[in-house]
């Protein structure tokens, strides 16, 4: 099973232990921006469209 | 999609040409430019939402599931634990170039769904077509649920199940008004003093929260009594603000990690990278503490609005970005020189883009009211000090500069005229008037002060922070006169006042007895018998409009709760009370009076013709009106033509309207709000002059149900005033504007051409004096040619960028409604 952790859009959170943010570079039809989420690091992110292995 | 400027024009040329939103594009910097073109447009197209917006369904589901976990919580704290498990949990994203930060929805093209406010909007979004998110079926699915769950709960709900049943049915029928009692919509004021003023953070808020706690908590140890148990409610609400102040801080955070990320992981452009840390540097700042530069105050005030706009519905943005912002624009651009006038262009002009883009769910009644735009963002700029000395500053200027190279239609200005504006500031009003902005609105400031003072009892130093509540009612900022929630929810729908006059109460459009029966006019004699059904007709429905926003207002902490904004203002934070509770403040309440001068012409007409000259009978009117005129078309020319109109200087029909202004300025004072003051009235329109034109039935101005009605506000009708504008002015200025009521809308539309150069500037200034000596608060402009606007009903992509004036707001020309553009074209062009 593939985890958030695993995943480059991951970035770790020094403050709070297993939590980090989801970063994502997203261009919609009128702008291009980073977007972020809240994730857990042990997410399971099998099913994430997004998924790119560090 | 914005239509590409020709490449070949100088900007000279294009300013010959008068094609403004070309020069603003030529002239504006790369930055501004792209984040312009990037806004995803929440403001309904007539109607409708732009292609590829959706509906938020994130933050609705993340506030619902923390909802429904708290349940056994008072409902401060846990309508505050559902917003902190929003901002700390909801999307965030930043735009390229950008440098201020934030946004309500989850994605820049997302509109943000008050999802526990009223079932009748939740069922609304439900059913609207094209906003779901793909996959559509799953988001229906999600909405129903959401909708299964809210229904009966919501805000409204509850009030609606506590009205009198008769009043409840005729206030939700749409026919005499709109609003909705209950401030999880509706607009709220901020203590600016408080929080700008007073140079507080977050951090400060929550240490004399603490203090107050402390203090309130020694009592629920003491010695037992009555006074002591109301504090146990007291230290829950200061638990709420102090828990959604504490997310407000880690949101803000959570974009300063992001912007930190992106610099050093992401960002190759070294200037850029630099950007980004000083937005993390910013967002580390504020609001936590007091900003301490241009920037962080700018992010600060946005914050604030983002996190009140997280908590309700907000439909307004009362605000003054120059006097609260401008000490830190000159404390950088002239005493530090740590920015150029430049870089603080591109920061107020970024400032008013990221209200542009805010927008909210609204029913299909608020946008079809207000068109092309998602609440009326009327900045206030100008104006005087406490001390009554003039307080426009270099930021004013910047705000007038900055509004011409991003040319949005929402945030728009209302600028404080005084007698001691200087004329710099003055020519940059011009300025953004003559470009076709609509804006900035012209307010009489001595004369506005003087009106907050009369009407509720504001200090004299108090009523000089005023703000626009909205579209056009003078707020101050202060502990005890921000306005907390929305009290001008009585709008009222004024034609209907004359209707019922003349047909006994009876409704024909809805089809029901709506206001008291006041006798059969086919059988009045005089006028005096018509007028004094109208009298009775006005105070029945002020009256049912003005009980169900009161009983909103005072059960509003029972049935809603406001955390954050209770955080943001010092009435608050010092008793521990909900700031929508009513007590310690003084109340600014208006009743908005949509269709109003319809009452005045209508009037007139049938003084005229039917009781002064006999010319017909009050049978054949009613006939006549009965059946909208069809068949009666001699008889309605006449009535449109040969009877007096408002606007032309004419006693007969002015008297009317004082009389009529007079009766209602009586009445507002015997009708009270919670705390106890008076609800004078504003007439004004929005667009709905347009949304209630299938809602008012055929009137004696000549009017037939289904036109369009009056531009509202004491406009005459387009094309009504024959006399020039002097004689507006003169037919406006009998009208006492601090006694009569709370503040008076007029439109007037100015020749393009008789307005260019140096002389246009100084025929304008001399309009402008003229409007001042004779004493009219309000006064606002289209300066756009018929030529270029009919250009733009053919070819509306071209012109997608011009902008009008529709009414307390402006509103970009090709997204209002064919029969709106008419409207403001029929609008009579004046030449001064």
């Amino acid at each position: 099973m593939s985890t958030c952790a695993e995943c480059r859009s991951f970035f770790l959170r020094e403050d709070e232990p297993g939590q980090g943010d989801c970063v994502r570079r997203v261009v919609d039809p009128r702008q291009a921006f980073y977007q972020s989420k809240p994730v857990r690091e042990d997410n399971d992110a099998s099913g994430c469209e997004s998924f790119q292995k560090k | 999609m914005v239509a590409e400027p020709a490449q070949d024009q100088s900007v000279q040329e294009l300013e010959d040409k008068q094609e403004w939103w070309w020069v603003a594009e030529k002239k504006r910097s790369k930055r501004l430019d792209y984040l312009r073109k990037s806004v995803w447009k929440k403001g309904a197209l007539g109607g409708n939402y732009a292609p590829g917006i959706k509906l938020d369904l994130e933050c609705a589901t993340l506030f619902t599931d923390m909802w429904k976990f708290w349940k056994y919580d008072p409902i401060m704290m846990r309508r505050a634990k559902a917003i902190a498990h929003v901002l700390d949990n909801k999307t965030i994203f930043i735009t390229d170039h950008s440098q201020l930060v934030g946004y309500f929805g989850s994605l820049p093209n997302t509109i943000m769904w008050r999802v526990d406010g009223a079932s009748m909007v939740n069922e609304e979004a439900y059913n609207e077509p094209g906003i779901m998110p793909e996959p559509e079926n799953e988001s229906l699915q999600k909405v129903a649920e959401l909708n299964d769950y809210w229904a009966g709960q919501t805000a409204v709900d509850k009030v609606a199940r506590i009205l009198d049943p008769e009043d409840a049915v005729k206030f939700l029928s749409g026919a005499i008004g709109w609003g909705a009692p209950s401030s999880a919509y509706g607009y709220s004021g901020k203590d600016y003093e408080y929080l700008f003023a007073g140079r507080r953070g977050f951090e400060d808020i929550i240490e004399e929260i603490n203090a107050a706690v402390e203090n309130a908590e020694d009592k629920t140890v003491g010695v037992p009594g009555p006074e002591i148990l109301d504090i146990y409610d007291r230290l829950q609400n200061w638990d709420a603000m102090i828990l959604v102040l504490e997310a407000g801080i880690r949101h803000a955070r959570r974009y300063a990690r992001l912007a930190r990320t992106m610099a050093e992981n992401m960002e190759t452009d070294e200037k850029r990278r630099e950007e980004l840390l000083k937005i993390a540097e910013t967002c580390e700042r504020v609001p936590a503490r007091a900003p301490r530069n241009l920037q962080e105050s700018l992010q600060y005030d946005h914050f604030i609005q983002i996190f009140a706009r997280t908590e309700a519905h907000e439909g307004a943005w009362p605000a003054r970005p120059d006097y609260y912002h401008g000490p830190y624009y000159d404390k950088d651009v002239n005493v530090d020189k740590t920015l150029t006038k430049e870089e603080a262009l591109d920061l107020v002009g970024e400032f008013m883009i990221r209200a542009y883009e805010v927008g909210g769910f609204a029913p299909r009644w608020a946008r079809e009211g207000l068109q092309g735009i998602t609440g009326t963002w009327v900045w206030t700029l100008g104006g005087v000090n406490k001390d009554g000395s003039d307080a426009c500053n270099d930021l004013t200027v910047a705000f007038l500069q900055a509004a011409r190279l991003v040319r949005v239609s929402n945030p728009t200005f209302g600028f404080r005229w005084h007698p001691k504006v200087k004329d710099e500031v003055l020519r940059e009003c011009f300025e953004c008037i003559r470009h076709g902005l609509g804006y900035p609105s012209m307010r009489n400031d001595p004369l506005l002060i003087q009106n907050a003072m009369h009407w509720h009892g504001h200090p004299l130093e108090e009523a000089r922070t005023w703000v626009h509540q909205a579209c056009m009612s003078p707020c101050p900022t202060t502990k005890h006169g921000v306005q907390p929630m929305r009290m001008a929810s009585a709008t009222a729908n004024c034609a209907k006042m004359v209707e019922y006059a003349l047909h006994n109460g009876y409704d024909h459009v809805v089809g029901m007895q709506m206001g008291p029966e006041t006798g059969d006019a086919a059988k009045f004699h005089d006028f005096e018998e018509l007028f004094q059904a109208w009298v009775k007709q006005m105070e029945w429905l002020t009256s049912l409009l003005v009980r169900t926003v009161n009983l909103g207002r005072y059960k509003d902490p029972e049935f809603f709760g406001r955390p954050f904004l209770s955080g943001m203002s010092e009435r608050s934070v010092e008793s521990g009370l909900d700031v929508v509770s009513p007590v310690g403040d003084r109340g600014n309440c208006w009743v908005t009076a949509f269709t109003w001068v319809e009452n005045i012409d209508s009037l007139a007409a049938v003084k005229k013709l039917v009781f002064d000259d006999k010319k017909y009978t009050m049978e054949q009117l009613l006939s006549a009106l009965k059946a909208n005129w069809d068949g009666y078309e001699e008889m309605r020319l006449d009535f449109v033509n040969n009877a007096p109109k408002w606007g032309n200087d004419d006693d007969y029909v002015d008297d009317i309207m004082l009389r009529c202004l007079r009766e209602t300025a009586r009445h507002s004072r015997v009708m009270k709000c919670p705390s106890g003051n008076s609800w004078p009235i504003l007439p004004e329109n929005v667009s709905g002059n347009i949304h209630y034109a299938s809602i008012v039935g055929a009137l004696p101005n000549g009017r037939r149900c289904g036109d369009a009605l009056y531009d509202g506000g004491i406009s005459p009708g387009p094309g009504l005033d024959k006399k020039g504008p002097s004689a507006v002015l003169k037919s406006c200025g009998k009208i006492d504007h601090v006694s009569d009521g709370r503040a008076f809308l007029l439109n007037q539309r100015l020749s393009p051409t008789q307005l260019a150069g140096e002389k246009g500037y100084q025929l304008w200034k001399a309009y402008i004096r003229t409007w001042a000596d004779l004493g009219l608060d309000h006064v606002q402009f289209n300066m756009v040619s018929d030529e270029t606007l009919r250009a733009a009903q053919k070819d509306p992509e071209k012109y997608s960028e011009v902008i009008v004036r529709v009414a307390g707001y402006s509103a970009h020309f090709v997204d209002i409604s064919r029969k709106t553009q008419d409207n403001i074209i029929q609008r009579t062009v004046q030449g001064i």
